[in-house]
């Protein structure tokens, strides 16, 4: 039973926001126009996180790619009443959007902030409708979606492999936003293979979690930049 | 405690169901207005979409959920007057204690809504139910918002059971009181209720069992209500004390809410032989205790979190300490703390007027407490790139200030209805004088029995 | 003849009263007695209290406590879902609602309890005086042998103050 997880090194990531950007266009994200984005309703899966150090004129940029942890146990699961939120049998934390009620409690309990409500119907001006992705659904008003490791993708390409009968290798699988980046920041794979290349950088000893004293087991590994000499 | 008694008394107690003036409906047409405005607005949302609120990423909760645990709390008033009253014989609860449950039952049913209103589908709020589905699914026992709905359902069927019991002899009241069609609805409505030994003992003993379930029933809904926030990892909403703490804060802002119930109705119904200002002295001298009592929560809750010195927790801490809901906060303090124990504290201070003034200043500090809670833990959670500031818009004021609305509206009907102070207990708690001594049952023989 | 009966003015004379029907050989329960209040002072309004009521609501919590658990653990065990690495049965969120349901069950069987020994809603046509809620106690009998009638109406006017009725 593979076990996804992913691994983003920070010290190769440039915050460009190609990953972004791919997985709006990958799983259907709508955008929200500048004055809903300004009241904090935009919809980003995956956002490049850019904090300051330092003081001018020794000012560093740092970025942090933060998407939907996939917590071994995640706090966002046992408060939603209807099952929506849940995890699966390969270590995804599943968001089903036809059970969802919208109470929101989920996203008030996960500590990454990666969970997002829609406020309106998704709205695309014409042409872009015709770009939508046919393998995701689209959210109505009122449910929660996050990232989900582009399931859709996993589905697809091991559907693929039992119709041919053959093994998934390591690199078969990508998500939108590690198939995107251009300095190969982000890694996608499977944590219960030992040689996956996920699984390699998740043991190097840069590798980290994101708020991990909370108890919540995430799947995403930060390798952090490297010290300088 | 002296007030008019026999026919005097039901006259009195009477008037308000059998003479209605344009006053009445003055009342009726000014709140049922900002009711329907409320709903108006509640509907507007539903189609046009939730994003009409104020609520946004990282603060995905406001003025709704403010709105809900504020009158869940208020509806803690019924059970502490009736029930406990009730179940340790204080005398003075008798005219009270209708008054309190009929706060109970309204605000409940009000609070209950917002679980409702707040849902991005509602129209699918029926999945908190557990029936089989043909999704084939039973909801999330483990969710404290499916523990919302059992206990919210437990503590509303509870309680408007147990107001209605004892209003079943005042119906007979009514009814031999009153002609015509008035006469046909209170027949029904009395259901044929008599008064001999038999159902008055049952009566009595079913209010007992009552009282005794009905106490652990209301503990548990505000400490469940406290669940929907300490079983989520958010800085200052993890903490142990949530559940004492808010069912003190319920208890604190249901006596407010029955104080000033009482004063307006003593006034508008002119019930001054029945509402004495002992009652609002007693009801003073409890809202002084749970003043102190949420005093010492608020201490014990911030001074753990300063000690420990999370980092979130601090930051979280300094906003409402020092920072943006500073103002706020002070007020809150000022209204729940201090201005309770200066005037509940002074026994010159403590007449009608200086508890309903109390009385405000805890309903209001009450409300500003759930808001609290609320917004500056959600908009300020572990990583500063998510934090954000929650406004609300008109759509959540209007909401919020029509619940105020709701109550008074629901009341006034009420109170044209059902008379506001029980009659049946008013004339049992009168005692003749004390050498009439009931005599040895065992001679008389009890006979068939009829049914 | 429907009923023989008196309105008594307090609850001395109506203590009285009932103790005279009993000298004229009635048992308790054929005796009505109508208050618009529980007269508890007096020894007549202790008749018929022995009950089950506490017993029953028991029962009623140990069904809804049954009930509670059933629902539980069935769908939860039937429909196995992870959340968050708890287990299948969640001992503590579900001791929650089992809790609620058992006092649902008891306040619940409390209400039946009392709507039928207080036969409520009333059958038929019973003895009633709307006197009764102007403060007035009544007692008589209700379907009276026709050769004792005159026996209970000179019992029930030597009490003082009665005002004796028959329809």
């Amino acid at each position: 039973m593979p076990k996804w997880g992913m691994a983003v090194d920070l010290d190769t990531c440039t915050g460009c926001g190609a990953c972004v950007t791919a997985c709006h266009a990958e799983n259907n994200i709508s955008t929200v126009g500048p004055e809903q984005a300004a009241r904090g309703r935009a919809k980003h899966w995956l956002r490049v996180e850019r904090y300051w150090e330092g003081e001018f004129p020794d000012v560093r940029l740092k970025f942090r790619p933060v998407m939907c942890q996939q917590c071994d146990a995640a706090p966002c699961e046992p408060v939603c009443p209807t099952y929506a939120s849940h995890h699966t049998e390969e270590g995804l934390n599943a968001q089903v959007y036809n059970r969802c009620i919208g109470t929101r409690y989920c996203a008030n309990a996960c500590p990454y902030n990666t969970r997002f409500f829609d406020f309106f119907n998704p709205a695309w001006d014409k042409p872009l409708q015709l770009q939508l992705n046919p393998d995701v659904s689209l959210r109505e008003v009122g449910v929660m979606e996050k990232c989900t490791f582009c399931v859709q993708r996993i589905k697809a390409t091991q559907i693929q492999a039992a119709a041919e009968s053959r093994e998934i290798k390591d690199g078969d699988i990508q998500t939108a936003c590690a198939q995107s980046c251009p300095s190969k920041a982000l890694v996608f794979g499977d944590l219960s293979d030992p040689e996956s290349h996920v699984s390699r950088l998740a043991r190097s000893g840069r590798g980290s979690k994101l708020l991990e004293d909370l108890g919540t087991f995430p799947n995403v590994n930060y390798l952090n930049r490297q010290v300088e000499a | 405690m002296s007030h008019p008694t026999g026919d005097r008394m039901t006259q009195d107690l009477l008037r308000p169901l059998l003479h209605t003036s344009w006053r009445f409906w003055a009342l009726v047409a000014f709140f049922g207005a900002i009711v329907l405005m409320g709903l108006g607005s509640v509907a507007r949302t539903m189609v046009l979409g939730y994003g009409l609120t104020g609520i946004r990423w990282p603060n995905y909760w406001g003025f709704y959920i403010t709105s809900f645990v504020f009158w869940i709390g208020i509806s803690h008033a019924g059970t502490l007057i009736s029930a406990i009253l009730r179940l340790v014989n204080a005398g003075w609860r008798r005219p009270v204690t209708r008054c309190a449950e009929v706060i109970t039952a309204f605000a409940l049913m009000i609070g209950a809504l917002f679980p409702i209103i707040h849902l991005g589908r509602p129209w699918y709020a029926l999945w908190l139910a557990p029936y089989p589905s043909e999704r084939l699914i039973w909801p999330n026992f483990r969710s404290p918002l499916v523990w919302d709905f059992f206990a919210i359902n437990t503590y509303l069927t509870g309680s408007l059971l147990f107001l209605i019991l004892p209003i079943i002899p005042d119906f007979a009241v009514v009814r031999d009181h009153s002609t015509g069609l008035r006469h046909k609805i209170y027949r029904a409505l009395a259901l044929g209720w008599r008064g001999t030994p038999k159902q008055w003992h049952r009566l009595e003993t079913a209010m007992s069992i009552m009282a005794v379930a009905i106490v652990p029933v209301a503990v548990s809904v505000h400490t469940i209500v406290s669940f929907d926030f300490s079983m989520a990892p958010v800085p200052m909403w993890q903490s142990t004390i949530f559940g004492p703490y808010f069912v003190a804060g319920a208890i604190f802002s249901g006596i407010g809410g029955l104080i000033i119930a009482m004063a307006v109705l003593r006034k508008l119904l002119h019930l001054e032989a029945y509402l004495h200002p002992v009652h609002f002295e007693n009801l003073g001298k409890l809202m002084l205790v749970m003043a102190l009592l949420w005093g010492y929560f608020v201490f014990n809750e911030r001074l753990v979190t300063y000690y420990g010195n999370g980092p979130s927790e601090m930051a979280v801490f300094w906003r409402t300490q020092r920072e943006t809901f500073a103002p706020l906060y002070y007020t809150m303090v000022l209204c729940n703390f201090v201005l309770p124990l200066i005037i509940l504290g002074i026994k010159k201070f403590r007449t009608i007027t200086g508890c309903v003034i109390a009385s405000f200043g805890v309903v209001i500090g009450m409300w500003l407490e759930r808001f609290l809670i609320i917004a500056p833990s959600l908009g300020h959670k572990y990583l500063p790139y998510s934090y954000g500031i929650y406004r609300p818009t008109g759509i959540e004021i209007m909401v919020a200030s029509s619940t105020f609305a709701a109550m008074c509206l629901l009341y006034v009907l009420f109170a044209k209805v059902v008379p506001i102070i029980s009659i049946w207990e008013m004339k049992a708690g009168e005692h003749p004088s004390p050498d009439l001594m009931p005599q040895a049952l065992e001679e008389h023989p009890l006979g068939e029995l009829h049914l | 003849m429907k009923a023989v009966y008196a309105l008594f003015p307090n609850g001395q004379s109506a203590q009285e009263g009932v103790n005279r029907l009993r000298g004229a050989g009635l048992a308790d329960r054929d005796i009505t007695i109508l208050s618009s209040q529980p007269m508890e002072d007096f020894e007549f309004g202790h008749i018929d209290k022995k009950n089950y009521m506490w017993w029953l609501a028991c029962g009623g919590a140990l069904v809804g406590m049954a009930s509670a658990y059933g629902l539980t653990v069935l769908t939860e065990t039937s429909w196995p879902i992870n959340v968050g690495a708890l287990p299948v049965y969640a001992w503590w969120p579900n001791l929650i609602i089992i809790f609620e349901l058992t006092l649902l069950g008891a306040i619940l069987t409390t209400v039946v309890t009392l709507l039928i020994t207080a036969s409520l809603p009333g059958r038929g046509e019973r003895l009633y005086d709307p006197a009764v809620t102007h403060g007035q106690i009544l007692v008589g009998v209700e379907n009276p042998a026709s050769e004792s009638v005159a026996a209970y109406e000179t019992a029930l006017g030597a009490a003082p103050g009665a005002v004796v009725k028959k329809i």
